[in-house]
């Protein structure tokens, strides 16, 4: 008998698959990631417990989740903007640290009231992260070199910048630690709520702006249609060059400000470790959220509470947090084996004649 | 001044061991059309897992063994994802370094108090009597010899086999290849496993040569060094030895730099406009943005004067491959 495997594409995806492709793809990265906790003898429903259930039901893990999920979302969407004209900018990480190095040093170093200080150091962080996102965007808008290979890259050059600051001409507070003095209370975000800083309102509104730019304006409509076809676009006179500049610009301004509310509303200080690498996990976030800014919001809350949760987790059953990561990216690989089955249908064919027409992308490989 | 050299020249080997063994398996796997950005992850991989299976076993090479194993086992999903799901290569790739990581760093905290013998240095006679660089080439691990061996096999394999010559057939065209009867799954699917292999390689010469010991996150960006090397090598392989011993170079520096005094005599002219600016490009942390930048140039530089089709970047890099002609 002669059973062959067709795949073909699919006309129109059924809503069932639309919708129930990131709740799977949460659930089966749950799934795999009950086998590692296994593996150091941890149960892991009851390692899932402490981290969903008490994130989500106590004070303490509400607000942690809302003061994680600031930078998430602004780092979120500085990945997913230029995704939308067709870009991936994979240096979310390094634009987030130039502006918070930038913002850093205007509140360590300016003397203002508050209300006029900290809109600076937001100012001058999106300033410094949109001019680290600039350069691989003009590389790439003016000479076409890859941008993916140059924001990643100037992600550690930012690193080794922070690294030198902050051993030299930043260094400050008590000791010899990588790290700079303490805010003011002039330069710290105020907070709106118990423990939850004013940079949630600044994160919600990006995502504000960021959903009425794409979905209301005619720039959105200019770089929906640059990203599905650029070269259609600009036969239709609009200009690559300009939407490649702006989403990355814009995107690197986002991801500055993630990374100075952090510090200013969470931290009061910049450490050298500061933060676990959201520009990294900005990625997973736009994936997951790429096709709305308020997903996005979604899925940076979502991964939030993953942090928070990992770290109660650590603390209660003595595992490394480090199941985070394998949780995010065992959603987002297989948020990708799901596109494939949602934009093609395989199917099983029983007694193929030899004329069988059917594709096979495993070619000559059989 | 000839100890500091010595040193120096010994520190640079070592560095530039790792870069070149993960940069030649991702030059391959590049020069197949298939990005892999899990470099760093499949480092990590072989890293912890030729550590582990050395303390168990006592043996070295069974680790070595290991490492390339778990590499090739985890550029396996990749060249799944990537090849017979078509998926974007940057997010599988990201990804399988994120997951890189969480794993090793999850499964891998028993095993920091651990410490091993590691691989034996071997001497070639004679010629380690060489003064300055004869300690430095010449008394190396195993590994070491391996990776600059691997360099002529890499180019030879890519220039002069018929497999080789296939497989960069499948990087430049893979519809044309598909014509002449080579099995473009088949090829790329065994050029991104040996890349994984050669990263799996370089993680565990990290471990069990270079440091000896294993810690969350030890590949410390080296896997990203070696996705640079192979632009900054314009995917050749002879190119890759001088990169990767240049890279390893600046990286031997970077520890070294303060005790290296190139700043000029306080009377010399200019000398307190000069010295400032030659401290603070000495400065370690500023040397370690060295070879990201010194790849952006390259970068740049070759796509700007290659507008001319000159550029030696792999055609169907970053494109995945079907039959369907509608």
């Amino acid at each position: 008998m002669n059973v062959a495997i067709d795949v073909n594409a699919r006309e129109d995806v059924p809503a069932w698959l639309a919708y129930g492709t990131p709740v799977f793809t949460v659930l089966a990265a749950l799934a795999v990631s009950a086998v590692a906790l296994q593996l150091l003898d941890v149960n892991p429903l009851a390692a899932y417990a402490t981290m969903f259930v008490e994130t989500l039901t106590t004070e303490f893990g509400l607000t942690e989740t809302l003061v994680k999920a600031v930078p998430l979302i602004l780092t979120g969407l500085a990945v997913y903007l230029p995704l939308k004209a067709g870009l991936f900018n994979i240096g979310a990480e390094g634009q987030l640290i130039a502006g918070a190095l930038a913002g850093t040093w205007v509140g360590l170093n300016v003397s203002l009231p508050g209300l006029a200080l900290v809109p600076l150091m937001f100012a001058a962080a999106a300033v410094a992260g949109a001019v680290w996102a600039g350069i691989p965007a003009w590389l790439r808008a003016k000479w076409d070199v890859n941008e993916i290979i140059t924001s990643l890259l100037l992600t550690f050059v930012a690193l080794e910048i922070q690294s030198y600051l902050l051993r030299g001409p930043m260094q400050g507070g008590t000791g010899n630690f990588p790290q700079s003095a303490r805010f003011s209370d002039a330069a710290t975000i105020p907070e709106l709520a118990s423990g939850v800083h004013a940079g949630l309102l600044v994160a919600v509104a990006m995502v504000v702006v960021t959903y009425v730019m794409m979905n209301k304006t005619r720039l959105g409509f200019e770089i929906t249609f640059v990203g599905s076809n650029h070269e259609a676009a600009q036969q239709a006179g609009m200009s690559r060059f300009k939407v490649y500049l702006l989403v990355f610009v814009v995107g690197g301004a986002f991801a500055a400000m993630g990374g100075i509310s952090e510090i200013a509303g969470a931290q009061g200080r910049y450490r050298a470790a500061f933060e676990p690498g959201y520009g990294f996990t900005a990625i997973p976030i736009a994936l997951l959220g790429r096709n709305s800014a308020i997903k996005v919001l979604l899925a940076g809350l979502f991964f939030a509470v993953l942090f928070v949760g990992g770290s109660s987790m650590e603390v209660a059953f003595g595992v490394p947090a480090a199941l985070v990561e394998i949780i995010q990216a065992l959603v987002i690989l297989f948020l990708i084996t799901a596109e494939f089955f949602k934009n093609y249908r395989v199917s099983l064919d029983f007694d193929r004649g030899p004329s069988g027409a059917a594709v096979e992308p495993q070619g000559g490989d059989d | 001044m000839v100890s500091f050299l010595a040193g120096l020249l010994d520190a640079t080997v070592q560095a530039a061991t790792v870069l070149l063994l993960a940069g030649l398996g991702e030059l391959i796997s590049e020069r197949a059309g298939v990005l892999n950005l899990g470099v760093e992850g499949m480092m990590l991989v072989g890293a912890l897992g030729g550590f582990i299976v050395t303390v168990v076993t006592g043996s070295y090479w069974l680790g070595f063994a290991a490492g390339i194993v778990l590499g090739m086992l985890l550029a396996l999903v990749h060249a799944f994802l990537c090849i017979t799901l078509k998926s974007n290569q940057v997010i599988s790739g990201v990804m399988l370094t994120l997951l890189g990581t969480g794993i090793t760093t999850f499964f891998g905290s028993a095993w920091v108090e651990e410490s091993i013998d590691g691989f034996p240095q071997i001497a070639i006679p004679f010629l380690v009597d060489i003064p300055v660089v004869g300690e430095a080439f010449f008394r190396s691990t195993a590994t070491d010899y391996l990776a600059l061996f691997m360099v002529v096999v890499v180019w030879y394999f890519l220039n002069h086999s018929n497999l080789g010559l296939e497989m960069i057939s499948v990087g430049e065209d893979p519809e044309m290849a598909d014509t002449m009867g080579v099995s473009v799954f088949r090829l790329r699917y065994l050029a991104v496993l040996i890349g994984g292999g050669f990263a799996g390689a370089a993680g565990a010469h990290l471990s069990l040569a270079f440091s000896q010991l294993w810690v969350p996150g030890m590949t410390a960006g080296r896997g990203w060094i070696a996705v640079a090397l192979v632009i900054f090598a314009q995917w050749r392989p002879r190119r890759m030895l001088v990169g990767a011993y240049l890279f390893g170079l600046l990286d031997a520096l970077q520890l070294r730099s303060q005790s290296l005094s190139l700043t000029l005599g306080p009377d010399a002219p200019l000398a307190s406009l000069v010295n400032p600016v030659v401290e603070f490009l000495m400065t370690p942390q500023i040397m370690g943005t060295y070879p990201y930048l010194a790849t952006i140039v390259v970068l740049a530089y070759a796509v700007i004067r290659t507008k001319s089709d000159r550029l030696a970047v792999p055609s169907a890099l970053l494109q995945s491959y079907s039959r369907e002609t509608d």
